[in-house]
C-alpha cells in the first residue's frame, strides 16, 4: 500500500513516522552478534543505552536494555565485550530514532570465543588457506620492511630495535593500526592492502605485544585471514607471546613467537654474515699463501741443485774428469810405449843374439854368392866363382882360386886368428 | 742424449705459464744431473734453466705482491 504523495498533497510527519514504524516492526525479533562499543548507564534511567558494533564493518546500532536486565549480567558487561543479543527493532516516532530493544544479552564467554575460533580455523583450513604450498619464502635482504602495529607500542620498538641491531641499514614503512578492539581488523586490513601494493616493501610484519584472548581476537578474524591469504608480499605474524597462536599465525608465511623474534626472520644478522664472509676470505688467502710458500720452497730447491747453482763447479768437475781421463790415457800410452820399448830391446837382443855379428866378431865370416845366397859348403862354388865375404867389419869381394874338401882343412889349435 | 721429456726448448720463456716453466726447469735439472749431454748442449740447458728459474721467481713474487696489496688494502 504505497502512499500516494505529491508536492501539492504531502503527507504529514506523523503519517510517515507511523509507516516507518510499521516497516520496521516487520523485521521482528532477531539474535544479533556484535561487540559492545559504548555503554551509557545513567543514574535514575530505567533503560540503559548501548552501541553494538559489527566486528568487521563500520556499522553499529543502538541498543536499549532494561536496567535490571543489564545489572543482572554476570560477569558484568564491559566495553569491547563480544555479545549475542535478542532484540526487536523499534522506531521512536517523537525523536525519529531507531534502536534495538533488547530482551536478552549473552556475553560470548571465553570458551565460546575459543570454540568459535576453532570452528573458523577448521573451516578456513578445509578451504586450504593454511596450506604449506601457499607460503611465500621471505626475502634474504628486504628493500623495505612493512610494519603494521599500534602507534609507539612496545611491539613497534622491539621490531625496529632488534632488526636494526642485526642490520643497521634496514628500511621500514610503518603503517599504524588499532591492534585491538572493534577497529583493529578494519585498520589492519587497510594497512595490509597499502603495504602489499608498495613495490618497495618485500615483507610485511604484523606485530602486537601480548594480550587477552579478546585482545587478540581481531587476529583470528575471518576477513583479516582471507586478506592475508590474498597478499602477494610475504607476511610475518608476530602477535602476542609464545603460547598465543591466533589464526593469523597459520595463514602468515612465517610466524614469530614475539615481535623481538620477528627481527631474526626478516633480516640476516649482518655482523654474523660479515664475519662469515671475512672468515671465508681469510681462508682463501691462507690457502693461496700456503701455495705460494710451497712453490717458492720448491723453486729454491731447484735453484740450489748444483747443476744450476754452480755450473762452474759442474764444469770444473767435467774438466777434472777430463783431466783424469787424459791422465789415464797418457799413463796407458806411456805404459804401452815402455812395454813396446822393452819388447823391442828384447827382440833386438834376440836378434843380436841370433845375428852373425857376434860370430863374425869372433873371427868367423859369412860367404855369400853374388845372389846373396849363403855358402856353407866349398863345393857350392866353383874355381873362379865370385863371392863376397862378410866380416865383423866390412866385407870382401873374392874370387875362388882353389877348393879343398873339408877333410884336409883343420883349424889350427881351435882358435881363430884374424 | 735423451731430450728432456717433450720439452720444446725454443718456446720463449716469458710465454710459458708458471707450471710449464717450473715443469721444464725440473726436466732440465734431471737431464743435467743424468749427465752425458754434450758440453755445448749442457751449457745451453743450464742457460735455459737459469732463465726459467728467473721467470718462476718473478711470477711467484708478483702473486705474493698482489696478495700483500689486497691485505694491505684491508688494513688501511
Amino acid at each position: 500500500m504505497a502512499l500516494q504523495t505529491s508536492a501539492e498533497n504531502p503527507a504529514p510527519v506523523r503519517t510517515i513516522a507511523n509507516l516507518i514504524s510499521g516497516y520496521i516492526d516487520r523485521l521482528g525479533t532477531v539474535w544479533v552478534e556484535g561487540q559492545i562499543a559504548q555503554l551509557s548507564r545513567r543514574q535514575g534511567m530505567a533503560t540503559v543505552f548501548l552501541t553494538l558494533r559489527d566486528s568487521v564493518a563500520d556499522v553499529s546500532v543502538t541498543l536499549t536494555a532494561p536496567r535490571q536486565l543489564f545489572d543482572s549480567l554476570n560477569p558484568p558487561l564491559i566495553e569491547g565485550a563480544s555479545v549475542v543479543v535478542l532484540g526487536k527493532p523499534r522506531y521512536y516516532a517523537n525523536r525519529g530514532t531507531l534502536s534495538l530493544a533488547v530482551t536478552e544479552i549473552r556475553t560470548v564467554g571465553l570458551g565460546d570465543l575459543l570454540a568459535r575460533i576453532e570452528q573458523r580455523r577448521q573451516l578456513l583450513a578445509a578451504e586450504g588457506l593454511f596450506d604449506r604450498a601457499l607460503k611465500h619464502t621471505l626475502p634474504f635482504l628486504p628493500h623495505a620492511i612493512g610494519l603494521i602495529t599500534a602507534h609507539n607500542s612496545a611491539a613497534e620498538r622491539d621490531v625496529l630495535q632488534n632488526t636494526r641491531r642485526r642490520w643497521p641499514q634496514a628500511r621500514f614503512v610503518v603503517g599504524y593500526a588499532a591492534m585491538q578492539g572493534t577497529n583493529a581488523v578494519r585498520e589492519v586490513v587497510e594497512q595490509l592492502r597499502t603495504l602489499d601494493r608498495d613495490p618497495e616493501v618485500d615483507v610485511i610484519v604484523v606485530a602486537r605485544g601480548g594480550g587477552s584472548v579478546e585482545d587478540l581476537l581481531p587476529f583470528s578474524d575471518e576477513t583479516l585471514i582471507r586478506e592475508v591469504a590474498a597478499c602477494r608480499t610475504p607476511i610475518v605474524s608476530a602477535i602476542g607471546h609464545e603460547p598465543d597462536t591466533p589464526l593469523l599465525d597459520l595463514v602468515a608465511d612465517a610466524r614469530a613467537s614475539t615481535p623481538t623474534d620477528a627481527a631474526k626472520l626478516i633480516v640476516p644478522d649482518v655482523a654474523q654474515e660479515r664475519a662469515q664472509v671475512e672468515q671465508a676470505r681469510d681462508r682463501v688467502r691462507g690457502a693461496l699463501q700456503a701455495m705460494l710458500d710451497r712453490e717458492s720452497r720448491q723453486l729454491a730447491d731447484l735453484r740450489d741443485r748444483p747443476v744450476l747453482a754452480d755450473p762452474g763447479g759442474e764444469l770444473a768437475a767435467l774438466m777434472e774428469h777430463n783431466r783424469e781421463v787424459l791422465q789415464r790415457a797418457r799413463n796407458a800410452v806411456r805404459q804401452r810405449i815402455d812395454r813396446a820399448a822393452d819388447d823391442i830391446d828384447h827382440r833386438l837382443a834376440r836378434v843380436r843374439a841370433l845375428s852373425p855379428q857376434a860370430t863374425l866378431r869372433r873371427g868367423y865370416a859369412v860367404v855369400q854368392t853374388p845372389s846373396g845366397g849363403v855358402v856353407t859348403e866349398a863345393r857350392q862354388l866353383g874355381v873362379g866363382a865370385k863371392a863376397s865375404v862378410v866380416l865383423a867389419e866390412g866385407s870382401l869381394d873374392v874370387t875362388v882360386e882353389r877348393i879343398e874338401s873339408r877333410a884336409d882343412v883343420e883349424l889350427v889349435n881351435g882358435k881363430s886368428d884374424g | 742424449m735423451a731430450e728432456p721429456a717433450g720439452k720444446d726448448h725454443d718456446v720463449n720463456v716469458s710465454d710459458l705459464s708458471y707450471e710449464e716453466a717450473r715443469d721444464e726447469l725440473i726436466a732440465i735439472v734431471r737431464a743435467l744431473e743424468q749427465g752425458g749431454a754434450p758440453l755445448e748442449e749442457s751449457l745451453a740447458l743450464w742457460q735455459r734453466g737459469e732463465e726459467l728459474a728467473k721467470i718462476c721467481q718473478a711470477k711467484l713474487e708478483g702473486a705474493q705482491e698482489q696478495l700483500a696489496r689486497a691485505q694491505g688494502a684491508d688494513e688501511s
